[in-house]
């Protein structure tokens, strides 16, 4: 049933804007479309985003996993490279500390008349993105393929059942929210 | 009832007006989220390949021979896919918070830039134009 429903290709465009109405709602409710919390976490001195990401990925990695146990969803992991995730990784981080927001924050932020976002940041980010498919044939062949190690994910990398990795995980994430919390951050 | 809650002890309309809800309920129903958009759509919340899609869209009007050989763009073609009406939805969802809260403003600069870097609008853009390109390479690079 669901099967089916994933390849109806008008109702899915239907999906994703009432997911992204949600999701772009949730991200300006708690706080994150602005530059001002995003900036205080990279400067540690307001631990919002922290607080959301993680709480977000323990409560979607606790029920993914369990939709996939119970058969009815699958996960879809990227492959991916020491290559690609270690530079790409830095320079996106440089990219993010001085736009102010990710590609997702961005489109939030322009919702809330953040111009400086729409200016600024989406134009950039668009000329960025034309900038990398330019150069994509040559960074694949130099860069992105090396160190590959597929689509990788840590229960196949340990060789253990998911639920060993992610019962500790979320019980790590829950003493480090309730430390950031207790220590006042 | 959504509306008007006069008389009524709980109103959700309330919490739904309030500026900014705790990170922790923001997170928590952002992770729900993740769970309806695996189910109803086998897909995971992600947004950087819409903006390879549509820099895709906008080059194909200049010079559409060449966006059709270009081989980052056979993999990500220049269309209009469930995430590209997800990110359109971000958008608007974000605008439907703020305006709830009376949050939305039209802002040039952020108050934190201000603070630090002073009023000039074209220094903010510039300095975020470019942001916006090396977050976006990087972005790319990590295929994320």
């Amino acid at each position: 049933m669901l099967k089916k429903l994933h390849e109806k290709n008008g109702i899915q465009l239907g999906i994703g804007l009432v997911i992204g109405i949600i999701f772009g709602f949730l991200l300006q409710k708690g706080g994150v479309t602005k530059y001002d919390v995003i900036i205080g976490q990279l400067l540690l001195t307001d631990f919002t985003v922290v607080k959301i990401m993680l709480t977000a990925m323990t409560t979607g990695m606790i029920g993914v996993h369990l939709l996939r146990s119970l058969g009815i969803a699958q996960l879809h992991p990227k492959p991916g490279s020491l290559g690609s995730a270690v530079t790409g990784g830095l320079i996106f981080g440089v990219g993010f500390g001085v736009l102010g927001y990710c590609p997702g924050t961005v489109a939030g932020a322009v919702g809330q008349g953040s111009l400086d976002a729409l200016f600024g940041g989406v134009v950039g980010i668009l000329i960025g993105a034309g900038l990398f498919s330019e150069f994509y044939p040559k960074l694949e062949k130099r860069i992105l393929s090396r160190g590959d190690f597929g689509e990788l994910t840590w229960p196949q990398l340990f060789r253990v059942n998911p639920w060993v990795i992610i019962t500790p995980v979320s019980f790590g994430i829950i003493a480090l929210l309730v430390w950031i919390e207790t220590s006042g951050l | 009832m959504l509306f008007t809650c006069e008389g009524e002890e709980v109103c959700p309309m309330d919490f739904l007006k309030k500026t900014q809800w705790s990170p922790y309920v923001a997170g928590a129903l952002m992770g729900m989220v993740s769970w309806f958009s695996v189910l109803t759509a086998g897909k995971y919340l992600g947004v950087s390949t819409t903006f390879v899609r549509t820099s895709g869209m906008i080059e194909k009007i200049f010079a559409p021979e060449r966006v059709a050989t270009m081989p980052y763009f056979i993999k990500e073609r220049p269309i209009i896919d469930w995430q590209w009406m997800e990110v359109l939805g971000i958008l608007i969802g974000a605008f439907i918070a703020a305006k709830l809260s009376g949050d939305f403003k039209r802002s040039f600069i952020p108050p934190m830039w201000k603070g630090r870097f002073g009023l000039s609008r074209f220094k903010r853009w510039i300095v975020a134009f470019f942001g916006g390109v090396i977050l976006m390479f990087g972005a790319r690079m990590a295929d994320g």
